[in-house]
């Protein structure tokens, strides 16, 4: 690279670093976010549908080794399995934009989880990253939790074990399950955020 | 580059990084780690320097302690001979990298973290071997994760010098954040931040600013730091996570440049419950 271009792409650099939308933050006990996105399959799903009922966001990156490690293991899809057949309705988010780690249109995304016997209720494209930013999406996973009121009740990390290591899965604390549990109990979420791990979601520029 | 007289334990260091690597799942590595030692000896009873280094590609990184918004530390857990004890790694100053609105925290091009070893006073052996299991995470845009068993062996004498590795803990120390109770730091609340007060040594300017801090979920990394000027001090407002955990002090690194350079200082002080008053400096413990 000579000078010029290093000098200009630093430049250009500075000045998406300036211009990229920041990260909001969907802030816990408050309203969760709206939001309308496309899922894998053309439908245009939105959080209002699925008022009176318990939500999580999973937000997803399959070639992440930290989504590896709870997709690989069967963990995710257990979790995705279990409570949707408890009438929780579990939206699995790519915020990766066009050209990133983990960019996925529709197709790819049902064969991803059609080929990781993955079970959510749906896989939603967040392409642009709006509905990542507006919850302050960071890592992948990084879990949410709303409660039949549409309020955030759990943000944060799938579990207390932050590695790419499948072996702590068994003895990790999963703070989901915690939050889904009391929730549907009618109780309040004992922990109701934690520090989320993982990759740093890919964003557009 | 390296010396005739280390290159036999240089490559027999890399001999067994690259025999970890290939036992490992990932193949693809970034990031080449070691072990080394400041000394070229053990001296019973004497503490002995070792550190973690790693070397990344251009374009890749490793972690600080606190990461930030994403990613890992680099973790070392050692296999040392009977009585011997290792001391907490300890972290250089880190930079920042931004990847869209993300901010995280680490090491390009290379780091030592170097630890504190313990040794018994007395030694059976005329060897010494010091082992580690190292866990890391390296990230372009991409991460992978590593790990590496590493591992050094010395000869135990009644004297050292300093080994082939002396001067990368020299270096490592340079940027060891200090402890200098010639500066003074107080915390208070104010509207979606923490106001960092700093009372800076006398004839010490700030021009620039940032501070790292040492826990997670305390502070929304992507926001701006703002430093103002206030008379003889100087305000740092760090933004708040809105989920962060309630927090009694604020701990972690202050980076700061000043007329003369680089400056990095360690910051441990209590978060006052009242509103930010910057009129009161409250001393910190030494």
């Amino acid at each position: 690279m000579t000078r010029n271009a290093y000098v200009t792409a630093f430049a250009l650099a500075a000045l998406a670093a300036v211009t990229a939308p920041a990260l909001a933050q969907a802030v816990v006990g408050q309203p969760a976010p709206p939001f309308s996105l496309v899922d894998s399959d053309g439908r245009t799903r939105s959080l209002a549908d699925f008022a009176g009922k318990v939500v999580v966001l999973e937000w997803w990156n399959y070639e992440c080794p930290f989504v590896g490690k709870h997709y690989g293991s069967g963990n995710m899809q257990k979790l995705q399995r279990e409570w949707t057949a408890k009438g929780v309705v579990w939206l699995t988010v790519s915020s990766s934009a066009a050209g990133k780690q983990g960019h996925v249109d529709g197709a790819k995304a049902n064969a991803l989880m059609k080929e990781r016997s993955g079970a959510p209720t749906a896989v939603l494209l967040d392409h642009d990253g709006k509905v990542g930013r507006a919850y302050g999406a960071k890592t992948t996973p990084h879990m949410f939790v709303i409660d039949p009121a549409g309020r955030l009740v759990y943000a944060g990390g799938i579990d207390d074990k932050p590695s790419t290591d499948r072996a702590d899965i068994s003895t990790a604390r999963n703070y989901v399950v915690a939050a889904l549990t009391e929730v549907l109990a009618g109780k309040p979420v004992t922990t109701p955020s934690s520090q989320p791990y993982g990759c740093g979601v890919k964003y557009a520029d | 580059m390296i010396p005739t007289r280390a290159r036999g334990l240089v490559s027999s260091v890399i001999a067994l990084c690259l025999a970890a690597a290939a036992a490992a799942a990932q193949p693809a590595r970034h990031a080449k780690v070691s072990l080394v030692a400041e000394a070229d000896a053990v001296r019973p009873g004497q503490p002995l320097w070792v550190g973690i280094r790693l070397q990344m590609e251009d374009g890749w990184h490793t972690y600080w302690r606190n990461p930030g918004d994403s990613g890992l530390p680099t973790r070392a857990r050692w296999n040392l001979p009977e009585a011997f004890a290792a001391g907490e790694l300890k972290w250089p100053y880190p930079t920042r990298f931004r990847t869209g609105p993300l901010v995280s925290y680490g090491y390009e091009r290379e780091v030592l973290l170097p630890a504190e070893i313990r040794v018994p006073p007395s030694l059976p052996a005329n060897e010494v071997r010091i082992a580690a299991r190292v866990d890391w995470l390296e990230c372009q845009e991409a991460c992978l994760p590593g790990r590496a068993d590493v591992s050094l062996a010395l000869p135990v004498r009644p004297t050292s010098a300093p080994g082939p590795h002396a001067a990368l803990f020299a270096e490592a120390r340079r940027r060891l954040p200090k402890r200098d109770p010639a500066w003074l730091f107080s915390v208070s609340p104010a509207p979606s931040a923490l106001r960092l007060v700093v009372r800076v040594p006398h004839g010490t300017a700030l021009h620039e600013a940032y501070f790292y801090p040492s826990a997670p979920r305390l502070l929304d990394y992507g926001k701006p730091q703002t430093l103002a000027r206030e008379g003889a001090t100087h305000r740092l407002d760090l933004p708040r996570d809105p989920n962060g955990a309630p927090a009694e002090r604020l701990a972690g690194v202050l980076v700061a440049e000043t007329g003369s350079g680089t400056v990095a200082v360690e910051v441990d002080a209590p978060i006052a419950t009242g509103p930010a008053r910057t009129s009161t400096i409250q001393e910190r413990k030494p």
